[in-house]
């Protein structure tokens, strides 16, 4: 960000007239109220789910859908996309499947989800793995193939086996690429979950927020749509935090290269 | 490059018939997953009758209008974001809230509002498409070469003449990538909100199919999706060509040096 850190006073005056005109335009419009609660309801109602620990649940449930799609889809596509970006072969073999599978919007797979696992948590994480699977791999695929071929030379030069150079030289080189495909991922696996639980869950967030749309408890919605929002953003913000650790080194090389 | 491509589709097409012989010989239950043949005479027998074609033309509808109207509306505010900072701040902050939003959970706000009409449909395809599309043109605007611009106000051009002949030119390779980004969006939310709320279009016909068991319909309708994904990445790519020569050549200098 070239702006600068002081604070966003025109930003936040209007964010808060909306929120005003929001709050008053639904107080004074008896019709709005069923459609848009005043914003101080919307508040106090998540306060309440909260502290009677409902949405605490459904939140959890959520979570914790999320983090294991998430994480297992990580783990197969890097290893994938490694291995069909290292052996010419093996990505040679599945380009074909990839092109076929990877243009299909990812949703269209909860139906087929559903009738081999049933509704539940499995059905919901595997269509998580899937979904979030296609940009980890498209990325790390790229991140390997564009290695340079030196630095593989050098490893072997320097006696590295096929494991070590996998490890200590291509993965490395890779990475930010890889960064790239996981931070993709993450809003597309929380779109899933969400999404699977919707169309045929009996809990989590998304249950939740279609249920109380349907007995039109709208202030309830909009509660889950504030806090799936939250999720969704300390998320990321988390990821950034991660990959700035994580990254740490880069940002030396590339300081050192620009020098 | 060629005979890999080769080696690909043999092994794509030798994994189908892997898999109708294998269904053929009744060892996978016919109720998950049907023999291919079968799938592939439903498919066809679909598209003949006018069924998949039709909700088709309804998901289609209504992905292209949210589509259009999210262009219409972002691509302007992206251009006038990234050109006057005062803008960018003021809206800065009610960006920042809304993006973190799952597109998703639109469906059920939006259904409280419109119904289960098309309405609904555009409006969250419009709200999903919103960020990469702003933000991509928003980029795009900000990082005009300025000497380009600088030329412009030396020739005495007007606001609009800049913002028409220089700055619309010369971001639009980054409102081209928010534009394909949004592509799949669209497909996928037209998809998801068809499945929640929607008695037609193409995501409801999938869903629905399951729900009566009617398993090889379910998956003409994915093989529907696929060839659509595919066929609206290659409209794109072929639409960006017509309209931007200009910008692949540059790209190819730029690469070749």
């Amino acid at each position: 960000m070239n702006v600068g850190r002081d604070f966003n006073w025109a930003g936040w005056m209007l964010f808060a007239l909306l929120l005003l005109l929001w709050e008053f335009g639904s107080r004074l419009s008896p019709a709005l109220q069923s459609y848009l609660p005043p914003v101080s309801r919307i508040l106090r109602s998540l306060g309440e789910l909260i502290i009677s620990g409902q949405l605490v649940r459904h939140l959890m449930i959520t979570l914790s859908r999320f983090l294991q799609g998430y994480l297992l889809a990580a783990s197969i596509a890097v290893i994938l996309g490694i291995v069909l970006g290292y052996f010419r072969m093996a990505h040679s073999l599945f380009e074909a499947v990839i092109e076929f599978l990877r243009p299909m919007p990812s949703v269209a797979i909860i139906p087929v989800a559903v009738l081999l696992l049933g509704i539940g948590d499995a059905m919901i994480v595997a269509v998580t793995v899937y979904a979030s699977v296609w940009p980890v791999l498209i990325n790390t695929i790229d991140g390997v193939r564009h290695l340079e071929r030196t630095l593989i030379d050098t490893g072997r030069t320097f006696g590295l086996n096929r494991r070590k150079i996998l490890w200590l030289v291509v993965l490395p080189a890779a990475a930010p690429y890889i960064v790239t495909g996981l931070r993709i991922s993450l809003s597309i696996a929380l779109i899933l979950v969400t999404t699977a639980e919707m169309i045929a869950g009996s809990r989590g967030l998304g249950f939740f927020i279609l249920d109380q749309e349907r007995s039109m408890n709208s202030s309830n919605m909009y509660a889950g749509v504030v806090l799936v929002s939250a999720l969704g953003y300390v998320l990321n913000r988390l990821f950034v935090l991660g990959e700035g650790w994580a990254m740490q080194w880069r940002r030396g090389m590339l300081a050192r290269e620009s020098i | 490059m060629r005979a890999s491509k080769l080696n690909g589709l043999l092994f794509f097409l030798g994994l189908l018939i892997v898999w109708e012989l294998v269904a053929q010989a009744g060892l996978i239950n016919p109720l998950i997953v049907p023999a291919l043949s079968r799938i592939l005479r439903v498919f066809s027998d679909l598209v003949w009758s006018g069924q998949i074609p039709l909700q088709v033309a309804v998901s289609m509808k209504r992905a292209a209008a949210g589509y259009v109207m999210a262009a219409l509306v972002f691509i302007p505010l992206g251009i006038l974001m990234g050109l006057s900072q005062s803008v960018y701040r003021l809206f800065e902050v009610i960006v920042e809230m809304l993006r973190p939003v799952p597109p998703p959970v639109m469906i059920p706000v939006a259904m409280l509002f419109l119904g289960l009409e098309d309405g609904m449909k555009i409006f969250v395809i419009f709200f999903s498409c919103a960020w990469p599309i702003l933000l991509n043109t928003l980029d795009g605007a900000r990082n005009v070469d300025r000497v380009l611009l600088n030329t412009a106000r030396i020739f005495g051009l007007s606001r609009w003449k800049i913002i028409w002949n220089v700055i619309l030119p010369a971001a639009s390779p980054q409102i081209v990538t928010g534009l394909k980004v949004s592509l799949p969006i669209t497909l996928i939310l037209v998809v998801i909100s068809e499945m929640v709320g929607s008695t037609d279009g193409i995501g409801y016909f999938i869903l629905d199919s399951q729900r009566r068991f009617r398993v090889a319909h379910m998956y003409a309708g994915m093989l529907t999706l696929a060839i659509l994904g595919y066929a609206l990445n290659q409209f794109f790519n072929l639409f960006y060509r017509l309209l931007m020569p200009w910008h692949i050549g540059w790209l190819r200098l730029k690469d070749g040096r």
